[in-house]
């Protein structure tokens, strides 16, 4: 062991440091934490707290003055041998360096992971969560004189506003026995114009207006907004995209679509047509109030829903 | 050589120098601190191959076409709103209102409009006509693959940049292109249908698919780009760029070929001769010749 | 004494070799890039820039023709305005920008139903693939054209088929019933219609038959459906149009037509009319 090298100015060493300025501190911080919240209270306590660590520090900082013996620890230097300590060093499996290393490139990692998962979480998660069920107010049922095709416009979701405007074609088809109630119910063929394809809006392949189907077109005040209702007689639809045909069903009859268009669930309330979710079709056997429509959830343009090809598409993302 | 006569410098000589000092000083002030123009001199006097020819300016001009589209995309984005609702005044998307406003109301609005949507399409024909030329060069090879792949993936950025650029306006033509365009994705088996509501920021287009492709447009693809433009021009500088491959003096030609003497250039044939102070050339600016 | 053969140093070592060559070369014999190519790369950017510019101002002039707020004008360049989305529209023909019409003509191609994700993203993610591993698929070190043979052919096959696909998509055409109609006029002048055939013309016009049919430089051309510019020199009858309009896979069996029944006897009639007088231009 090394005798204790002497350190330039013993006689003016500091004493070893004290907490008291943290505690006067944190009381001057209550003092103004308290100035917001509730001056009466807190401030009092926040200054009781500064003035009694006041006392305290003074009384430590001014021990030499008053003439109190201060205790001095003296600065010790680590005397172990340099063999030593390589030895130590090959003995200790995590030195400080290696520690050290681990150390910043885990709390980079949890820094990145902190910052990185809340901001693409919030890029991503918005766009899958929250989808709600619109239901769209087509107007009152006697609007649509019985087996005559529209093709109609109406708003989707009010909020927001023009951008979720779309276009079914609907027919009133009458009356049909239902099966479990043995009631008869209304029978609406609603087709959505959005190709199963890419999503291209289809046309209806027919003269549209009064003058050539003798059925006058119209416009109501839903309670979704204004909608809109163009008479038409389709021989079936077609998109001016690439090339897709379906027929008044929405069977795909030519082109790349892979299955027939989606169609609109419906249900009839207060005597008003409304429009519920759109779920996608295979094909549709028969017309009318009479089809059997082969129905599926909701798949996206493009994408096949039965057949081998199916399990392309495994796990469709949430929609409502 | 005779040793310069040695006299008195002139009035005009001293002036002379006073002023290269002058000029010279903030100069080296600032060299001495950043070393910035040493790495300016050195990419603007670093010796190219004396056969490069006008096919090789292609890249640069590329470059010119994206500083134009920066450019101008900044400007345009003071006066741009990425909103598609509706204004209740007027009964038109917000985002279509403005484009109007640019292209009609605005001084020079037009003009820089223009250059910008016109712009995208020179960018992407320079980035394509860049691309065969470095193909027929043959450039991408040892040891430049690097630099293709780097290119590749600026030319697929570019035609995003495009893509989400088109929807801006938020006219027919646009929102009927992305939604196809979103749906093409769509399509990709697994994760397709993912990829798709993620691009769209929900299940149908809504405005927040026109503010998520305004933050591509404008940030993420941009900040893309110009980080792969800037390895880019790096890897060209040390790397360095090529001769043109049929020339009859092609820099690092095979030392046993010999080629008949071409009668087009015959400066390229063989090496000029030069003083013995040659190889002080390359750090030195090039002189007059 | 006998030939040792040398050994020849691998491919890699040759590459390696020649870029020392290259730069030693261009060390000595190079030119500074600044000024001589640095000057050639200013007037091209110029150019660019230019070139940029004008097709700006070209674009704001030609928009508007001489007849203030003309709807059938049709600038050199396009609208500089395009009216706004409306997501509800049914007579809209969507088209990409310019540099996407090969992907767009790529997926009329690819129009059976089971390929559909082979044009979407089959072809195109396995082209950006191989644009992308070129320089790991081709390791010769040669750069002459001449003496890259593969090379220099799968090129101009990909120019060709790229321009010859971005072509078709810009000329690919979908008849919409509102420009259809504009030419009816024409069509009674050309084919010489008889008023008989009035009422069918515009019926033809309306009810989507020119989305598969041309007709006398109109419509478009979707699923092999022949030209009707004179479907009536075949003198098939009425009586013959009218059942294949109601039911066309039963008159020609395998036809993708659809059937046109829903539009009613009448309408039926004056089409099978209008169809029989259809003998040609002259």
């Amino acid at each position: 062991m090394e005798p204790e090298q002497p350190s330039p100015d013993t006689e003016h060493d500091l004493p070893a440091p004290t907490l008291y300025p943290i505690g006067f501190a944190i009381g001057v911080v209550v003092i103004l934490v308290g100035l917001i919240i509730s001056p009466l209270l807190i401030s009092s306590i926040g200054a009781a707290i500064a003035i009694i660590f006041a006392i305290l520090w003074a009384r430590d900082a001014t021990r030499e003055l008053r003439g109190e013996q201060v205790v001095v620890e003296p600065e010790r230097r680590d005397t172990t041998t340099p063999a030593a300590d390589q030895q130590s060093l090959a003995d200790a499996p995590v030195t400080r360096s290696v520690f050290l290393e681990g150390a910043t490139l885990g709390l980079g990692a949890v820094i990145g992971g902190l910052i990185v998962v809340p901001v693409a979480g919030f890029a991503a998660l918005p766009s899958f969560l929250g989808q709600t069920e619109h239901k769209v107010d087509l107007g009152p049922i006697s609007n649509f004189s019985l087996n005559d095709w529209f093709i109609a416009t109406f708003i989707v979701d009010v909020e927001q506003g023009e951008v979720s405007r779309r276009t079914a074609f609907v027919r009133n088809n009458g009356t049909v026995t239902d099966p479990a109630t043995k009631q008869q119910v209304p029978s609406f063929t609603i087709i959505s114009n959005r190709c199963t394809h890419l999503g291209c809006p289809t046309q209806a392949n027919g003269p549209t207006g009064k003058k050539f189907t003798g059925v006058a077109p119209f416009k109501e005040h839903t309670l979704n907004g204004p909608a809109v209702f163009q008479s038409v007689i389709p021989a079936g639809y077609g998109c001016p995209c690439h090339g897709s045909q379906f027929d008044p069903e929405g069977n795909r009859i030519a082109g790349p679509a892979p299955r027939a268009l989606d169609r609109y669930g419906f249900e009839v309330v207060n005597g008003r047509l409304v429009l519920l979710s759109t779920y996608s079709v295979s094909t549709v056997v028969g017309t009318g109030a009479q089809a059997q429509i082969n129905k599926y959830k909701e798949a996206g343009p493009g994408e096949h829903i039965d057949g081998p090809e199916q399990w392309l598409y495994p796990l469709q993302p949430p929609h409502n | 050589m005779a040793t310069t006569h040695r006299r008195k410098p002139t009035k005009a000589e001293i002036r002379r120098q006073k002023m290269e000092a002058a000029v010279l000083y903030p100069i080296d002030w600032l060299e001495e601190r950043s070393g910035l123009i040493g790495g300016l001199r050195y990419f603007l006097f670093r010796n190219v191959p004396s056969d490069v020819n006008w096919m090789q300016t292609l890249g640069s001009a590329a470059l010119t076409a994206f500083l134009v589209q920066a450019i101008t995309g900044v400007i345009l984005a003071m006066y741009y709103v990425p909103s598609a609702t509706t204004d209740p005044h007027t009964g038109q998307p917000v985002a279509w209102e403005s484009i109007v406003n640019i292209s009609d109301h605005l001084t020079l609005g037009w003009l820089v409009r223009g250059m910008h949507r016109w712009g995208a399409s020179v960018f992407i024909i320079l980035m394509f006509l860049h691309m065969g030329r470095v193909f027929l060069f043959g450039a991408y090879k040892y040891p430049r693959e690097l630099n293709w792949v780097i290119g590749v993936l600026i030319l697929v950025m570019g035609m995003m940049e495009g893509f989400t650029g088109y929807l801006l306006p938020w006219d027919q033509t646009a929102y009927w292109a992305t939604v196809v365009g979103i749906n093409l994705n769509g399509t990709a088996p697994f994760l397709g249908p993912w990829l798709a509501q993620f691009l769209r920021g929900g299940q149908e287009i809504s405005g927040y698919t026109l503010t998520r492709f305004y933050s591509l447009h404008m940030l993420v693809i941009p900040g893309a780009i110009i980080a792969l433009i800037t390895l880019h021009l790096y890897l060209v500088i040390r790397l360095g760029v090529t001769s043109p491959p049929w020339s009859k003096d092609a820099a690092g030609g095979e030392p046993e070929e010999e080629e008949e003497p071409s009668q087009l250039r015959p400066g390229l044939t063989r090496p000029v001769p030069r003083p013995s102070g040659a190889s002080a050339m390359q750090t030195e600016p090039g002189g007059r010749e | 004494m006998a030939a040792i053969p040398k050994e020849k140093p691998s491919r890699v070592d040759q590459a390696r070799a020649e870029f020392a060559r290259y730069k030693a070369d261009v060390k000595s014999r190079g030119k500074p890039f600044y000024p001589y190519a640095m000057f050639h790369d200013t007037i091209m950017s110029l150019v660019v820039v230019f070139t940029i510019i004008g097709l700006a101002v070209i674009w704001k002039w030609t928009s508007t023709g001489p007849v203030p707020h003309d709807p059938t004008h049709k600038g050199l360049l396009g609208p500089v305005v395009d009216p706004p989305a409306d997501p509800g529209t049914t007579s809209f023909v969507p088209r990409p920008d310019w540099y996407f019409y090969f992907l767009f003509y790529l997926l009329r191609i690819f129009k059976w139903p089971e390929s559909v994700f082979l044009g979407t993203v089959g072809v195109p993610t396995i082209a950006l693939i191989l644009l992308i591993m070129l320089p790991f698929l081709d390791r010769r070190r040669v750069r002459k054209p001449s003496q890259r043979p593969v090379a220099m052919v799968a090129a101009v096959l990909t120019i060709i088929s790229m321009g010859v696909l971005t072509w078709k998509g810009a000329t690919a055409q979908e008849a919409l019933a509102s420009e259809v109609k504009a030419n009816i006029p024409r069509w009674k002048a050309q084919e010489h219609l008889p008023p008989a055939a009035y009422p069918g013309v515009q019926l033809f016009a309306t009810a989507g038959c020119t989305a598969c049919h041309t007709y006398d430089g109109a419509g478009g051309q979707n699923l092999g459906a022949p030209d009707l510019t004179n479907i009536g020199s075949k003198n098939l009858g009425v009586q013959f149009q009218i059942n294949h309009l109601k039911c066309p896979s039963c008159v020609n069996p395998g036809s993708p037509m659809p059937s046109f029944a829903s539009l009613g006897d009448e309408r039926l009639k004056q089409l099978a009319l209008f169809l029989e007088a259809s003998k040609g231009t002259h």
